[in-house]
């Protein structure tokens, strides 16, 4: 099956390979939705799994990095002419004074992976470019931390968004290597994700509790 | 035994008179804060690029009077004046890697000069500098063969990922693998060039630093890590251990999936064992303290920065208990002691290991 092939084609990160499956299932008549959540969130939720438990390593994330967003560049403006809404917004960023990226760009591919709309706003992102991105549409703010140094940041933004009086309208995620549940406890954050794919399911489970309280 | 002696031995899995104290490595804020403790006219905190002079000769007698203060048996040397400012925040070292500095850590690579196998025709791979090393000529000269001289020499990962960008290197494994294999062969010869260099200014022992783990797993794979990395680094041990030389393995993270081959390649030692990562002592004891030395431990992700002097001094006792027993014990922090952690906590640990450090202390039931 054709949604299989897709799954299987994103793990090995053929990005010629998954636009060619992509256009033919689309030509089959299947919805860019199906070949979404079938085909490439199931591809992306093995392969988290699978770096959840060490099968798989960081440049085999990359590798599926790739051909998702080869496959999303096809799908996006599909998916917009449908009307289809994502799974939610997530503000995303390393924290002031840091500029390490890898493990925010894995969890912006993680979440992508799993249908949510990512405003990236970068590396050593100052709390008020937090603040600046968050509007009623954002349901999450992210945030990452390679340094112990640079960790104290987290909390600090998440001042800013007190002070702006946004807080209490989004979620707040922790996680990076400075980063442990302790510590996001700490600062008051709603959330911590140990690794990029923990840092997805989080997500989903932040915005499903969210619509359930509503 | 004096300072120098009781590393070698540890190093070689025997056990000294005590167990042996060493900084790996050490920021300007501690540097500063540690050194009020013991001189004065000591400069503001501030990047050691933007000292003058005279604070950088402070800087620099103030570190080897720390280490002479607090008994502190090995010192960690390491290149000076490799890198060029090209502006207040960035700078470039000899390879043409561009780092943007920071105020809460190390200079962080950014600008990486061969991203592609056709970059590697126009570039030109630098020499060994023998006036780079002076750092380790001064710390010969100050100690006297008192202690013992570290050598801390990036490995070959991190030599590839800073030419590369570490996600192109990462891509590039499955992409062009020669290409990795160039760029990781050309950075072994200046590392083999500069050994060279280093073993005739007296060097006692090379620590390769080649971080390749995070708190969860190894960054890359073990088979990659073999291919791409490892082959590369077991030449520089074996390099060095023909010139006599001690070599020590550092990196942060969860070694454990990459720890068979780590043995495997012929190294003395272990550092920096980082507790968060599940490199907790006395398992690492357990598993191969018969084999290599282990450096480190002693937490500086949260104890150091964050602790009172007491929890300092009980986790630098457990340390010694749960790893010290038949030698092969050096006592230094979990990682640098970088602008975070508490001066008075790392005088805590400095202190603790003198303390229950004694082996004819140790041995009595």
């Amino acid at each position: 099956m054709i949604l299989n092939r897709i799954l299987e084609t994103l793990q090995t990160g053929d990005v010629k390979q998954i636009a060619k499956l992509i256009g033919q299932a689309l030509d089959s008549g299947m919805t860019p939705e199906k070949v979404l959540s079938q085909g490439l969130i199931a591809g992306m939720d093995v392969v988290g799994q699978k770096f959840q438990t060490g099968e798989i390593y960081i440049p085999h994330m990359l590798l599926a990095a790739r051909a998702m967003h080869a496959a999303l560049g096809i799908l996006k403006p599909l998916l917009a002419e449908s009307g289809n809404a994502p799974a939610g917004r997530v503000v995303l960023g390393t924290v002031q004074g840091d500029h390490h990226d890898i493990g925010k760009n894995l969890v912006s591919t993680m979440l992508e992976g799993k249908g949510f709309e990512v405003i990236d706003v970068g590396i050593d992102a100052l709390p008020e470019k937090f603040v600046a991105a968050v509007d009623e549409t954002v349901q999450i703010v992210a945030m990452s931390a390679l340094l112990s140094t640079t960790a104290p940041f987290m909390g600090k933004t998440i001042e800013a968004l007190e002070r702006a009086g946004v807080r209490k309208h989004v979620r707040i995620m922790a996680g990076g290597g400075a980063v442990t549940q302790a510590f996001a406890d700490s600062i008051g954050a709603d959330a911590y994700g140990a690794d990029a794919a923990a840092a997805a399911l989080l997500a989903m489970a932040l915005v499903s509790h969210a619509k359930e309280s509503r | 035994m004096n300072g120098k002696e009781r590393i070698l031995k540890a190093l070689a899995v025997g056990q000294a008179d005590r167990v042996p104290l060493y900084i790996h490595g050490i920021n300007e804020a501690p540097i500063i804060g540690i050194g009020r403790h013991i001189t004065e006219g000591l400069p503001e905190v501030k990047d050691f690029r933007k000292m003058n002079d005279a604070e950088k000769f402070k800087m620099l007698d103030t570190l080897f009077l720390i280490h002479e203060t607090f008994e502190v048996d090995g010192f960690s040397a390491f290149e000076i004046g490799h890198e060029t400012a090209l502006d207040d925040q960035y700078i470039k070292d000899e390879f043409g890697v561009v780092y943007a500095l920071s105020d809460f850590g190390l200079p962080v690579a950014k600008g990486h000069p061969v991203k592609e196998a056709s970059d590697l025709a126009r570039y030109a791979p630098p020499a060994p500098d023998r006036g780079h090393l002076l750092l380790l000529d001064l710390a010969r000269d100050r100690f006297k063969g008192e202690k013992a001289l570290f050598w801390l020499m990036r490995g070959t990962f991190v030599r590839c990922w800073r030419l590369m960008g570490m996600e192109n290197m990462m891509l590039k494994m499955f992409d062009d693998p020669q290409f990795v294999h160039q760029v990781a062969r050309m950075t072994l010869d200046y590392s083999l060039a500069q050994l060279d260099l280093l073993a005739d200014a007296g060097l006692d022992v090379l620590v390769i630093e080649d971080d390749i783990a995070d708190k969860n797993f190894p960054l890359i794979s073990p088979a990659q890590f073999l291919e791409f990395v490892n082959f590369y680094n077991r030449r520089i041990v074996e390099a060095a251990h023909q010139k006599g030389l001690k070599v020590v393995r550092h990196s942060d993270g969860n070694l454990w999936p990459l720890l068979d081959i780590l043995l495997d390649s012929g190294y003395d030692g272990l550092n920096p064992l980082e507790p968060q990562a599940g490199m907790a002592l006395a398992k690492v004891k357990a598993y191969c303290g018969d084999r290599l030395c282990l450096l480190g431990n002693i937490d500086c992700i949260d104890l150091l920065p964050n602790g009172t002097p007491q929890e300092v001094d009980a986790a630098v006792s457990q340390a010694i208990l749960d790893g010290g027993k038949g030698g092969g014990l050096i006592i230094c922090s979990s990682n640098s002691l970088h602008p975070g952690v508490d001066p008075d906590n790392c005088i805590a640990m400095f202190e603790a290991t003198r303390k229950y450090g004694c082996y004819d202390t140790l041995s009595q039931p």
